[in-house]
């Protein structure tokens, strides 16, 4: 069951580390002071939402977080692939959508691992749910704000959406081992989970005009793959940038 | 020279495209009063203003500028233009021109004394 | 009772006034609260060439603080490990708190937010210049997190003893949050000047190109410095650049030395009869250079911060309501 496990909380972490890593490439060069001191904050708390996840694993005698974050190989990795998509050309609608579905997911994940049988998971869904409350806060708001605004923001919030929602229905791609995961009452199955989703997201987009079309599954092929290794074309550059330093000297401690 | 930032890197094709267009004015949108309460039972504390495009975004925007690094409890956010305040010049209305010990615990310092005189009265002069 | 208003008439009228023709009276009335250890608040009546300076020195140190993000920021995506990447993206984070705190003192003077941007835009406005260097390895973040932000602790408390009500206010959070930075750069230092000995190069590296920045940090000599008695009777400023250079070396040198790193001035020493630093002419050639738009970094500086503002423009022109008005902030 361990392999279970990893497979679980990797996905959960690896998500928040590499949101958070995409967020804080925002720090400095956000639309208004306010706004960017907001978002590094988020970005903050989804990379210590991750160490907290890697740490559960720690706690079984499994690797550190830092080894995780900082020392895997990319088959290793379970993130959705929506994660890692860069922030293309600095778009602010591109960021706040997939701020604003990462958040619902992680909020609806959130709340159902809170009745999980696997009881450190439990305690810790209880715990980060409170800088969810926020997150979901502030992205919904931006999204309703927006999405009721000037006929650019509408229209840059539409292509957003198009571009990231099949990104984001994959989120809740099948993981490795699920039927074990969910016999063992550990959380319900993503298809479940994905529609949770949906009836968080899809009413406001609705009410915005800005719902979008269920994907084929055509479109959504090259996004398959996230929670089983598979990772998308922006992987390598970023996880290069991300170690960097930390592979420079390996045997050093920063 | 590119950057060594690779952030900055990234947005390279845009970076130099941009000449100076001058903001606005209120393009950064109005400001905001911010107060904050440390904790329950205290007062709301003045701690600085924001600038935020409507009430609602002014909350959320106060709540990681004024109380993500100090203990609070509870946020308050008015409109700059919503406050009225004394002007300078009438700081001097708040100056009492009279003796006002009368309401002050410190005017009824002397009831003691009074006592030990009264009794003084009473004593029987010696024999 | 009053509202909010921009600026008074009464200002307006003044603006342009050398301090010898305005009110004898009202200037002998500032002066005197002054010298009762007493703020100076918005609403108070105040000299032009106050109020002017204390636009230019809390603008500049917002935009330093802003554009100050960005040496640091370069390695924010690179950082080693969780706890220094955190602690990075917060201590960016803070830089522009700082920066957001800083610009709405400034605003309470009667200038607005959006013109001081301008002003930094245009290249009218200044900030300070060692943010003009560029942060080559993961040492320079070490470095300038230890080291900058200890010379502008030094300028920051020195400061936070000012006339000025809002930006004293502001200053007493910023150094509260810069004594973090502070700790969290000798940390980072203390692990690299402790470690491998790639990691020792590469910091004995950032030292020896951050050394002569530093030393420009605080300003020209008080022997080239422009004459400000007026602005240190009004406790605009408090200590000349050369009593802070002291300062910071005095503190920071020892330190330094401490960890077995060497300092790039070999003429660098303490003069045990004066109590005083010595050290090489830094090269103010190349400080008024970079001044003037010269430096290393100053193009790509701006460039970003143009690009940011421009990136952002729609999210804010979507969300302004046509009813704002422009009233400067409290206090």
């Amino acid at each position: 069951m361990i392999e279970a496990l990893e497979i679980l909380l990797l996905s959960l972490a690896d998500d928040d580390l590499l949101i958070g890593h995409r967020e804080a490439e925002w720090i400095g060069l956000g639309p208004i002071l306010e706004e960017d001191i907001a978002f590094a904050s988020i970005a903050q708390d989804e990379t210590g939402h991750a160490q907290a996840y890697y740490q559960l694993l720690t706690d079984l005698g499994l690797p550190t977080p830092d080894e995780y974050a900082f020392k895997r190989s990319a088959s290793q990795f379970r993130s959705a692939h929506l994660v890692e998509l860069p922030n293309f050309d600095y778009d602010y609608a591109m960021a706040l959508v997939r701020h604003f579905f990462h958040d619902a997911a992680e909020q609806v994940r959130l709340e159902a691992l809170r009745q999980s049988s696997y009881e450190p998971l439990a305690g810790l869904a209880e715990r980060l749910l409170r800088e969810e409350k926020y997150h979901w806060m502030h992205a919904h708001t931006w999204i309703r704000r927006l999405g009721r605004s000037t006929e650019e923001a509408h229209f840059r919030l539409r292509s957003a959406i198009d571009q990231l929602f099949p990104y984001a229905w994959m989120v809740f791609e099948e993981l490795p081992m699920e039927t074990e995961m969910v016999e063992a009452g550990w959380l319900p199955p993503s298809s479940e989970l994905r529609q949770r989703w949906l009836e968080k997201v899809m009413p406001i987009l609705e009410s915005l005009n800005l719902a979008p079309t269920f994907p084929s599954e055509d479109v959504l092929l090259p996004m398959r793959g996230g929670r089983h290794g598979l990772r998308s074309p922006y992987f390598d550059e970023l996880y290069a940038e991300m170690t960097e330093v930390s592979s420079a000297d390996p045997d050093a401690e920063w | 020279m590119s950057s060594l930032d690779p952030r900055i890197r990234r947005a390279e094709p845009d970076l130099w495209r941009f000449s100076t267009r001058p903001l606005e004015p209120l393009e950064h949108w109005q400001t905001y009063e911010v107060f904050t309460l440390r904790t329950r039972g205290g007062h709301a504390q003045h701690v600085g203003s924001l600038h935020a495009p409507n009430d609602e975004m002014a909350l959320i925007l106060a709540k990681e500028q004024y109380a993500r690094r100090s203990p609070c409890v509870a946020l308050w956010v008015v409109p700059t233009a919503a406050i009225l305040w004394t002007r300078p010049e009438e700081e001097d209305i708040f100056q009492p021109a009279t003796d006002k010990s009368y309401r002050e615990p410190q005017g009824y310092l002397h009831t003691r004394e009074r006592i030990e005189k009264y009794r003084d009265r009473l004593k029987p002069a010696n024999p | 009772m009053y509202g909010n208003l921009t600026i008074r008439p009464e200002d307006i009228e003044n603006w342009g006034k050398k301090v010898h023709e305005e009110d004898p009276q009202k200037i002998a009335e500032f002066e005197a609260r002054i010298d009762r250890g007493e703020k100076i608040e918005p609403q108070d009546w105040m000299p032009f060439e106050y109020r002017r300076q204390l636009i230019r020195l809390i603008e500049q140190h917002a935009h330093s603080e802003i554009i100050g993000a960005l040496p640091e920021g370069t390695w924010i995506t690179r950082a080693p490990n969780f706890r220094r990447k955190l602690a990075l993206m917060a201590k960016v984070q803070d830089e522009v708190g700082h920066a957001q705190l800083l610009y709405s003192a400034a605003e309470t003077l009667g200038k607005s937010r959006e013109e001081m941007i301008n002003d930094l835009l245009s290249g009218k406005s200044k900030y300070s210049n060692i943010f003009n260097y560029p942060a080559k390895t993961w040492a320079d973040t070490a470095v300038i997190a230890w080291l900058v932000d200890a010379g502008a602790i030094i300028n920051q408390t020195t400061n936070s003893k000012g006339s000025y009500g809002p930006y004293v206010r502001a200053l007493e959070r910023i150094c509260w949050e810069e004594s973090f930075h502070l700790k969290y750069g000798y940390d980072s230092v203390v692990y690299l000047a402790t470690g491998t000995p790639r990691q020792r190069a590469m910091l004995q590296d950032a030292l020896n190109r951050w050394w002569k920045p530093l030393m420009h940090f605080f300003g020209p000599p008080d022997s080239q410095s422009v004459h400000t008695e007026k602005l240190v009777r009004w406790k605009v400023k408090l200590a000349t650049n050369d009593e802070m250079r002291q300062q910071f070396l005095d503190m920071y040198v020892p330190k330094i030395w401490e960890l077995g790193l060497s300092i790039p001035d070999p003429n660098l020493r303490k003069n045990p009869e004066t109590g005083r630093w010595e050290y090489s002419d830094p090269d103010w050639d190349e400080f008024w250079q970079v001044i003037n738009g010269n430096g290393p970094c100053n193009k790509e500086r701006l460039a970003v911060r143009r690009f940011a503002e421009e990136k952002g423009r729609w999210v804010r022109d979507a969300l302004r309501s046509p009813e704002a008005k422009y009233v400067t902030p409290l206090a």
